[in-house]
């Protein structure tokens, strides 16, 4: 196959100038392994370091049993007990003072039980709804357990529930994460980069001095889109290494399955840049461009929140997102091993929303140079 | 250096011309808060319900059924039998389920016999959202499975009584809509007046403009003014919707908030032209505020993933965040009524934070205006 000299030409142009800038080297190499140790490390949805007040007179056994079982659960980060002596407990709340209040019957709590109506009462701050479901859920079962340890045999619970959470039995947060995240920052550079360099070009000028250039316009846009594609696929190796080294992520699939998933999914993405390009007059548009894309398609990913809980009619908007599907190749590919079902169901959807947004965009771009 | 605010006001008059005429900025000004209501008023719901749950059911006596119906009665999960021929495993393995169900044999024989019925619930390790979910439903069922099952009511056991405060509904848009003003000011404030002044150095026309009797001040404050009303807006619209769609209660100051909002979006203008006056060119200018302003107000502010979750490190780096402590003061002021007083401590967090900032920008943008 012969190539083209002048798109060979456009690619090695286009690559020298975005290798040149060291800030764009930067922002292509340095800026998503920055990003990926930042939020495989501080994003979590899990429920930890609850703030958790026992009040209690002091000297109850009971109240003190409570307070060491939540020390040694690991859930809570500082269980203190407080005398009942006129506090406030939703001003504590609502100071930030504490997260959970367990108050025991001002007699203390192994007294009441001994008369046989203890009443405890549990106040959680439920500013955030689904974290203090599950703060209710820890403090009750830390009660549970101080209890049990109090009676002479603990009955055990009549269903042993064997729980695994497959493919990450220890849930590391950032075996969860990271190849979502991983394909988040894929989709980001590629958008932003793309159609950045071509508004740049745009509002430089030097677009124009193309179009008098005796090359065709599949060649300028061949010439424009490739070296980002090229840029794209570069970036894959470098993210999967630091996913595998600095975060121990697995990659139990086959490379060549990566290797195509990805590459369909970078060029779909360029092309969406592309056609972000084809609105924007400036740099500044270009990036807002980017912005109301982007936006939608990282929330309707299901990275950060599951498909399934979208409200029907928007639900279709989920499934014309490749965000959403490459992130599900990803994941299953590091992580399951790669199912050749999942594999070939998620390209082809891929592939045609990949195919669309070229050809849309293909055709916008042309008509804007001619 | 003298300071006109007549002169100032001229500025921010052409200025705001600029974005009146510019339908791309006005879009994303005006656009950008009603995309973000509508995404996380309607779009994205927190209250999860309805997880299509597999379910293998080996036992098939009384028991086994009454305990997965423990699991669909929550009203969290949809439950889809399966038969004994198909691995559990291949569900997860297909992404055709998040999680499967598998009762043992003789799981109802053993609990009549007083002994420990068996059920192994598999997750997928793979889908962070989807899991977490799961696991924080997880307690309360298994709680309430067990306690269906006990034969004898556990003596001696206290009676819990749990009160959820500021929230007694458990609603997630509470939570979720009034900190929206958090990230809107965050792209607002610091994208676009980072972008717009480093396009004003990338063309020149700062220069320009400097060479003129005005003085440097009255530029920024120029400069600055249009944002600060577009990103007031923003919070403004927010709130509207907050109060009057999603009818989340205000139970605090009204003047403690908005000076809140004043302090926050200074902080974050001055953070904006901070950037422009380092980058001095729009591409960068767009990823220094990117990573600096936008990513932090939504990922470490606390708007969705709680900072009391993040690990230590990050717990204290997000200290020197400003939208940390917006995002505090706007969910105390909203739900929990918090006072001037009780709100102190975020409230001069803030305040020392605009202050570095302001002093920061207004020190690197005189030295390098100096000849």
């Amino acid at each position: 196959m012969k190539l083209n000299p002048a798109i060979m030409g456009f690619i090695k142009k286009e690559l020298t100038q975005a290798l040149r800038d060291p800030r764009l080297a930067a922002l292509i190499f340095l800026v998503p392994i920055i990003q990926l140790t930042i939020f495989g490390l501080a994003i979590s949805s899990e429920v930890k370091n609850i703030r958790l007040t026992v009040v209690s007179r002091p000297g109850d056994y009971l109240a003190r049993r409570i307070e060491e079982r939540a020390g040694a659960s690991g859930w809570f980060s500082a269980v203190r007990i407080d005398s009942p002596a006129a506090q406030d407990y939703a001003a504590l709340l609502r100071e930030k003072r504490t997260e959970a209040v367990v108050a025991v019957p001002p007699e203390g709590l192994s007294r009441a039980l001994e008369r046989g109506d203890a009443k405890i009462q549990l106040l959680i701050d439920a500013a955030n709804a689904s974290r203090a479901r599950q703060v209710e859920a820890y403090v009750k079962n830390v009660i549970a357990l101080a209890l049990a340890d109090n009676s002479q045999a603990p009955p055990l619970p009549p269903v042993k529930l064997d729980l695994r959470v497959l493919y990450n039995p220890s849930l590391e947060s950032a075996i969860f994460l990271v190849p979502g995240i991983m394909a988040m920052i894929l989709c980001i550079i590629t958008v932003i980069v793309t159609s950045m360099a071509i508004a740049r070009e745009r509002e430089t000028g030097t677009f124009e001095t193309l179009i008098s250039a005796p090359v065709s316009t599949g060649e300028i846009l061949a010439g424009k889109t490739v070296p980002y594609i090229l840029l794209g696929l570069a970036e894959i190796p470098i993210i999967i290494a630091a996913a595998v080294t600095l975060f121990g992520v697995p990659l139990r699939g086959s490379l060549l399955q990566l290797a195509g998933a990805g590459f369909i999914f970078v060029s779909t993405t360029v092309m969406v840049g592309v056609l972000i390009s084809t609105f924007a007059q400036n740099q500044q548009q270009a990036m807002m461009g980017g912005f109301i894309f982007l936006f939608p398609a990282l929330l309707l990913s299901g990275v950060m929140f599951p498909v399934e809980n979208i409200p029907e009619g928007w639900r279709l908007l989920a499934y014309l997102n490749p965000l959403m599907y490459f992130a599900k190749l990803l994941r299953n590919i590091m992580l399951k091993g790669g199912d050749w079902g999942v594999f070939w169901t998620n390209i082809g959807a891929l592939c045609a929303i990949g195919a669309t947004i070229a050809a849309i965009s293909a055709a916008r771009f042309k008509a804007r140079l001619n | 250096m003298n300071f006109n605010a007549a002169r100032a006001l001229a500025i921010a008059l052409k200025e705001m011309r600029h974005i009146l005429r510019d339908p791309f900025t006005l879009a994303l000004g005006l656009g950008l808060p009603l995309l973000l209501l509508l995404m996380f008023g309607f779009i994205i719901d927190l209250n999860y319900g309805d997880i299509g749950l597999k379910v293998q059911d080996q036992d098939h006596t009384r028991f086994s059924r009454e305990f997965a119906r423990t699991f669909s009665s929550s009203g969290y999960f949809r439950l889809e039998p399966f038969s004994s021929e198909i691995a559990p495993v291949s569900w997860l393995d297909s992404e055709k389920a998040s999680g499967v169900l598998v009762i043992k044999e003789n799981f109802g024989r053993y609990i009549k016999s007083g002994r420990q019925g068996g059920a192994q619930l598999l997750l997928d390790g793979a889908d962070n959202s989807k899991t977490g979910v799961v696991l924080s439903y997880l307690a309360g069922i298994m709680d309430a499975a067990n306690r269906k099952f006990a034969q004898t009511p556990p003596r001696n056991s206290p009676e819990i009584r749990t009160r959820f405060l500021f929230n007694q509904e458990l609603n997630s848009r509470w939570f979720i809509v009034p900190a929206l003003a958090t990230v809107i000011i965050g792209l607002l404030g610091v994208l676009l007046t980072a972008m717009t002044v480093a396009r004003e150095w990338e063309n020149g026309s700062m220069e320009l403009l400097l060479s003129t009797p005005v003085s440097p001040l009255e530029i920024v404050a120029g400069k600055l003014l249009p944002y600060f009303a577009l990103s007031l807006t923003g919070t403004v619209t927010v709130y509207i919707a907050a109060r009057l769609v999603f009818g989340v209660p205000f139970n605090g100051s009204q003047i403690v908030y908005w000076t809140a909002c004043s302090v926050f979006i200074t902080a974050a203008l001055a953070q904006g032209l901070l950037i422009s006056v380092v980058a001095r060119q729009q591409r960068l200018a767009m990823q220094l505020s990117m990573i600096s302003g936008l990513l932090p107000a939504f990922l470490l502010s606390g708007f969705i993933f709680p900072v009391e979750s993040m690990p230590v490190f990050f717990r204290y780096f997000t200290m020197i965040l400003s939208p940390r402590w917006f995002m505090e003061i706007s969910r105390g002021v909203f739900l929990k009524g918090a006072g001037f007083m009780e709100l102190i401590r975020p409230l001069s967090a803030l305040l020392a934070i605009n202050a570095v900032l302001i002093t920061l920008a207004v020190k690197k943008f005189k030295t390098d205006i100096e000849p």
